[in-house]
């Protein structure tokens, strides 16, 4: 318990942080959330109205109070290209990527736990070498190049898969999403494999799989029953430890395949100097990524004790 | 999306039974691997020597055309050779991915056996900021650096490094915790050498591999990285050629031209192939506990 | 399926295509293959129309982006509208005007029978709250109603505006949509409030808007025209990605692309299925020069420049032969337009002789920034490199973020840049105050060019009411300005819109206006 109490604690600078990083950072970024919203039109006069309005003419650092006054009031404050709040904006957008996270990670699963079987079950033979090398090839895959290729494949060619967008209801989502979750799936498949199958041999030269072996228990079942409920905690851990990379990869695979998703809204509210909206998406990414590296420290931490000593 | 996560791999792998050390060339994966690096850097290297076409010159009236004995890979929208700026590209990415890698590697590398090393405050420090830059997704950070710096290869490097060096650092201070309970370095702390000369004598070159054996797998995200970019214009500057503009331009043809995205691609996946084989299989032969 | 997510203001430099900016842009006449009746319009069905990027708010007073600007002047409609040709006004919500003697005061007839998506019957205080808002409605279009005293609203179907002074721009000021009509107080809401869910007396009314997915509107019941719209419904769907229109297109899931790549234009002119149209449109695009940025002071630089662009080539690279080399600040479908400027036409040896001229007869080096993604200004940069070399002019080409380059653009921090301009009002008003009038805000377009002349006809031409004496301050104003080669002017390109074949009666004016209540769709 005081392991866990002492992560969290830790978060408070590490929650500081992020938000300076966050607000400065976006501030840097040069450009003008005037333009975007006036084009062309963007007199020195206009463009010092709404930097008024905006409270942008303010120095920086007050802004930057102003913006952690709100955030602790939970206020993400008001978009600066729709006039809306932030946070509803970026609530709308949430499910999406969840959708797409959720569905990759399952996909990357379905594809992982049978190759790394495969592999396991005759340890450094072909089919090991092979199982551990093929998927490599997905580590290496540009994944946008990836999407294109396989949107030309089964949504072109075949008509098989939308070639955008998120679909409507939940069966809907399962189709539209297939490919988009897929091209994240087979980037997450290698890591996943490997770490299923190291963990896999780990517990087939545990001693009561071997007991249960000599008692004659078939091969299957004790796959099933014994060796993967047992393997499958480490690769868990692998995905939340990859999250980070996870969600990156979202952002480009909703960009791709127009999911409306906060990967989506943050590059184009990036592009439109959305400072408030940037703010809120990469706060909520951050939030993700902190809260789920920390259930992986714990559950890793639970796994094996030697870890709570060295931190 | 190459979602290595080396240190946290490796914690669980480090978990399982040792094995035997093996032999590069009697494994299969790693000697392919390098075969293919090798034909890889050969093929960018000579590159001019191999096409004689200028990869930038544009010749519109000769443009789009389909493969032929003149033009391997045929010809993009502006009548330039695909083959060539595949060449050239590859070349381009190679160059900037392997040296984008360094800094990254030298910073986490010193913070990540100050970190391990010393422990307390200095710790502390490290590993918050570690903690705050891991806090954001890689591609969200490196995307929105590169719009902080402008488009162009300084603010890829910047970024790569301000980014990368956090995973080095974690390896290295976690082997580093290890490492410092053994015998040797106890001995050589007893017997009174400086602690710079104790990390660099000692504890460097038996931990460093692990970050050698990230590093490859660093430097294919990190190509991905560049690709990625490319796809959002903020990559290298056209008229330079890069695998991922080339990508990204040539799927307005995909219909109708499907080699010019098509082969960008796979050299890239080529190109990750080789180095996530050779990371693999050195794992493999230096780590100590590895199936 | 480049990002293109630049807001369509952005236009300046910015994505060219998206682009059609920032004003309610727009253009007409039928093009090559403008949907030909097909018998009776049916009425009935649900149309989705793919655009380059989502909305971004409704306040018709406050908003220039053109992908918001379209959708709601399905909702909200002016007293009059521009016609089809955009070179004029007819009447729409209001049936006559009447003009005092001294030109400054105009009442104008409501229209009968008109009533609000709610049912509430349209009245003069709706007009006059409405028109008070955008005079109101800072930073954003009030500059279009300033010489507007006041407005009053005498009898319920009566309006009165009083002008400060005669103004000659003020029909085709009252067509903007920024002066389209709402309801009196906003029905009793905030405008904040208000706008989340608009009311207003077009052919279509609210839906929903699903922000950066889609955004629909539904029949009105009440509108005004018998038997119109045709449509149950129209759905606005957000897909930046130019492939993916195209294929939404040909599966049948979307009705219109807003904006084919101009390299799929002649493809999908021969596919099967699908009508390509290619609308004449007031889009102008130009080479702006920074005359505080070294040589280009010197008008001699200036007009070497000008004339070492091969125009024709522009078009042929870029748009595919879809346009038209430009020889005016202003395009042919405004009014007062002057076929008979020649402008700065290719001539190398006159640009060479301009050069000798000039106060750098050796050339200089120079740059032009360019945003990044967008290939058809790469393109014209990648070209005018070739073509000033032989001037001894070293042109580098700066890639940066479009919004940073518009940013650039209107701090002056350039050398050049690549820029255009779309009309939102039947009258070059907007653009000649916008463009050579030091005092219009932005400094003439951002170049600091200031010829005494040009000014005052400029102004002269908003003061008098008499169409020939405008023509004849016009025309100095565009001969004027070509021969001082303040900017170079470009190229002239329609609005390119794909449909399916059973899309009838899709008209885009030049000016960019749609009437969604004209369009239907046949089985």
């Amino acid at each position: 318990m005081t392991f866990v109490f002492q992560r969290l604690l830790m978060l408070i600078p590490v929650a500081i942080g992020v938000t300076i990083v966050v607000f400065f950072m976006i501030h840097l970024i040069p450009g003008d959330p005037a333009s975007t919203i006036l084009g062309i039109h963007a007199t020195p006069k206009a463009v010092a109205f709404l930097h008024h309005e905006w409270g942008l003419d303010r120095p920086l650092v007050s802004q930057y109070w102003l913006f952690m006054d709100r955030l602790v009031h939970g206020n993400l404050g008001q978009s600066l290209y729709y006039s809306a709040p932030a946070a509803s904006i970026i609530a709308t957008r949430i499910p999406a990527t969840l959708w797409l996270l959720v569905y990759a990670v399952i996909l990357a699963i379905a594809i992982s736990v049978p190759l790394a079987m495969i592999a396991a079950s005759r340890k450094d033979g072909v089919r090991d070498h092979v199982v551990r090398a093929v998927p490599l090839v997905g580590l290496g895959m540009p994944p946008f190049w990836l999407a294109i290729l396989l949107i030309y494949a089964f949504a072109i060619t075949v008509h098989w898969f939308p070639t955008s967008g998120y679909g409507a209801g939940f069966f809907g989502h399962l189709h539209s999403m297939f490919l988009p979750a897929l091209v994240v799936a087979i980037a997450l498949a290698p890591v996943v494999i490997r770490a299923l199958r190291a963990s896999m041999l780990n517990v087939l030269g545990a001693e009561y799989i071997t007991t249960a072996k000599s008692k004659g228990v078939p091969a299957p079942r004790l796959f099933l029953r014994h060796v993967l409920r047992n393997a499958v905690i480490p690769a868990v851990t692998v995905l939340g430890i990859n999250i980070g990379f996870l969600i990156g990869g979202t952002v480009i695979i909703e960009n791709v395949f127009a999911i409306p998703g906060i990967g989506q809204l943050m590059i184009s509210s990036i592009f439109q100097r959305d400072f408030p909206v940037v703010q809120g998406v990469t706060l909520v990414f951050g939030v993700l990524v902190v809260m789920v590296n920390l259930l992986a420290d714990l559950s890793y931490a639970a796994l094996d004790p030697r870890v709570r000593f060295d931190r | 999306m190459s979602a290595i996560s080396a240190d946290g791999l490796m914690a669980v792998e480090r978990q399982v039974a040792p094995r035997s050390v093996r032999r590069w060339y009697r494994q299969p994966a790693l000697a392919f691997g390098v075969v293919l690096l090798g034909l890889i850097v050969i093929a960018a290297v000579l590159g001019p020597l191999l096409s004689p076409y200028n990869p930038i010159t544009q010749n519109l009236g000769q443009t789009l055309l389909g493969p032929s004995a003149h033009h391997l890979v045929g010809t993009d929208q502006l009548g330039r050779d695909t083959f060539t700026r595949l060449l050239y590209g590859l070349r381009n990415d190679l160059r900037i991915a392997f040296l984008a890698v360094v800094s990254p590697f030298c910073i986490g590398v010193v913070l990540g056996s100050i970190s391990g090393y010393f422990g307390g405050w200095v710790d502390a420090v490290i590993m918050r900021l570690v903690d705050i830059v891991v806090a954001f997704p890689f591609y969200v950070l490196v995307i929105a650096l590169v719009f902080v710096l402008g488009p162009g290869q300084r603010s890829i490097y910047i970024a790569i490094t301000l980014v990368g060096w956090v995973s080095y650092a974690r390896i290295i201070r976690s082997e580093i915790l290890v490492a410092k309970r053994q015998d040797y370095v106890l001995a050589a702390q007893s017997g009174g050498l400086s602690a710079v000369r104790i990390m660099a004598r000692h504890l460097l070159p038996n931990v460093v591999s692990q970050a050698i054996i990230y590093g490859m797998s660093d430097i294919v995200q990190d190509i991905l990285a560049i690709v990625a970019l490319g796809y959002f214009g903020l990559g290298i500057p056209p008229p330079t050629p890069d695998l991922g503009s080339m990508i990204n331009d040539g799927q307005n043809f995909m219909t109708t031209h499907w080699q010019l995205t098509t082969f960008p691609g796979l050299v890239v996946v080529l190109v990750g192939l080789s180095l996530s084989l050779i990371g693999d299989g050195l794992a493999d032969i230096i780590r100590p506990g590895q199936a | 399926m480049r990002v293109r997510i630049t807001s369509a203001k952005a236009l300046i430099a910015a994505s060219a295509l998206v682009v059609l900016a920032a004003c309610g842009s727009g253009g007409s006449s039928s093009s090559s293959g403008s949907a030909a009746p097909a018998g009776a319009p049916i009425r009935g069905g649900n149309l989705v129309f793919d655009a380059l990027q989502d909305a971004q708010s409704m306040n018709n007073t406050t908003v220039f982006d053109n992908n918001s600007i379209w959708i709601f002047e399905q909702i909200f409609q002016p007293l009059y509208t521009v016609t089809n040709n955009g070179k004029g006004v007819e009447p729409w919500l209001a049936t006559s005007y009447t003009m005092s003697p001294d030109k400054k005061s105009y009442t104008f007839k409501l229209r009968p029978g008109v009533k609000f998506s709610n049912g509430k019957p349209m009245t003069s205080a709706d007009v006059k709250f409405s028109i008070d808002q955008d005079r109101k409605a800072k930073g954003g279009w009030d500059f279009l109603d300033l010489a507007i005293a006041s407005v009053d609203d005498p009898s319920p179907g009566t309006v009165v505006i009083h002008l400060k002074y005669p103004w000659a721009p003020l029909l085709a000021d009252l067509s903007i949509f920024a002066n389209g009509i709402v309801p009196n107080n906003y029905d009793g809401q905030t405008e904040a409030q208000f706008y989340t869910h608009p009311i207003g007396t077009g052919p279509f009314m609210w839906d929903y808007w699903h922000k950066g997915q889609a955004l629909k509107l539904v029949r009105n019941p009440y509108y005004w025209q018998r038997g119109k719209p045709y449509l149950n419904s129209v759905t606005w769907e957000d897909v930046p990605s130019d492939n993916t229109r195209e294929l939404n297109l040909k599966g049948g899931q979307a009705q219109i692309d807003q904006t084919p790549a101009w390299s799929t234009v002649d493809s999908l002119k021969t596919t099967p299925g699908v009508t390509m149209s290619l609308f004449p449109s007031t889009q102008t695009n130009y080479l702006a020069f920074n005359e505080h940025r070294k040589p280009f002071g010197d008008v001699h630089v200036r007009r070497a420049i000008s004339f070492a662009i091969n125009r024709a080539a522009l078009v042929k690279a870029v748009l595919f032969g879809n346009g038209k080399p430009a020889n005016s600040l202003l395009p042919p479908q405004v009014p007062f337009y002057q076929a008979a400027t020649q402008g700065l036409q290719f001539d190398l040896t006159a640009a060479k002789a301009e050069m000798a001229k000039s106060s750098v007869p050796h050339g200089f080096s120079t740059e032009i920034i360019v945003p990044s993604g967008n290939s058809d200004y790469i393109t014209i940069a990648t070209i005018l490199q070739a073509e000033l070399k032989p001037l001894g002019i070293k042109l580098n080409i700066s890639e940066l973020d479009p919004n940073t380059v518009n940013n650039d653009e209107q701090h002056f921090k350039y050398d050049m840049v690549l820029t255009l301009w779309t009309m939102d009002i039947p009258d070059p008003d907007e653009l000649t105050y916008f463009a050579v009038d030091p005092q219009g805000g932005a400094s003439s377009f951002f170049t600091f060019y200031n010829n005494p002349t040009v000014v005052k006809d400029t102004v002269a031409a908003e003061k008098t009411t008499d169409p020939a004496a405008r023509q004849s301050f016009y025309n100095v104003v565009q001969a004027d300005a070509a021969a001082d080669a303040f900017m170079a002017f470009l190229y002239y390109s329609p609005y390119p819109y794909a449909s399916t074949s059973n899309v009838h009666g899709f008209f885009v004016t030049p000016l960019g206006n749609m009437h969604m209540e004209d369009v239907w769709l046949s089985k």
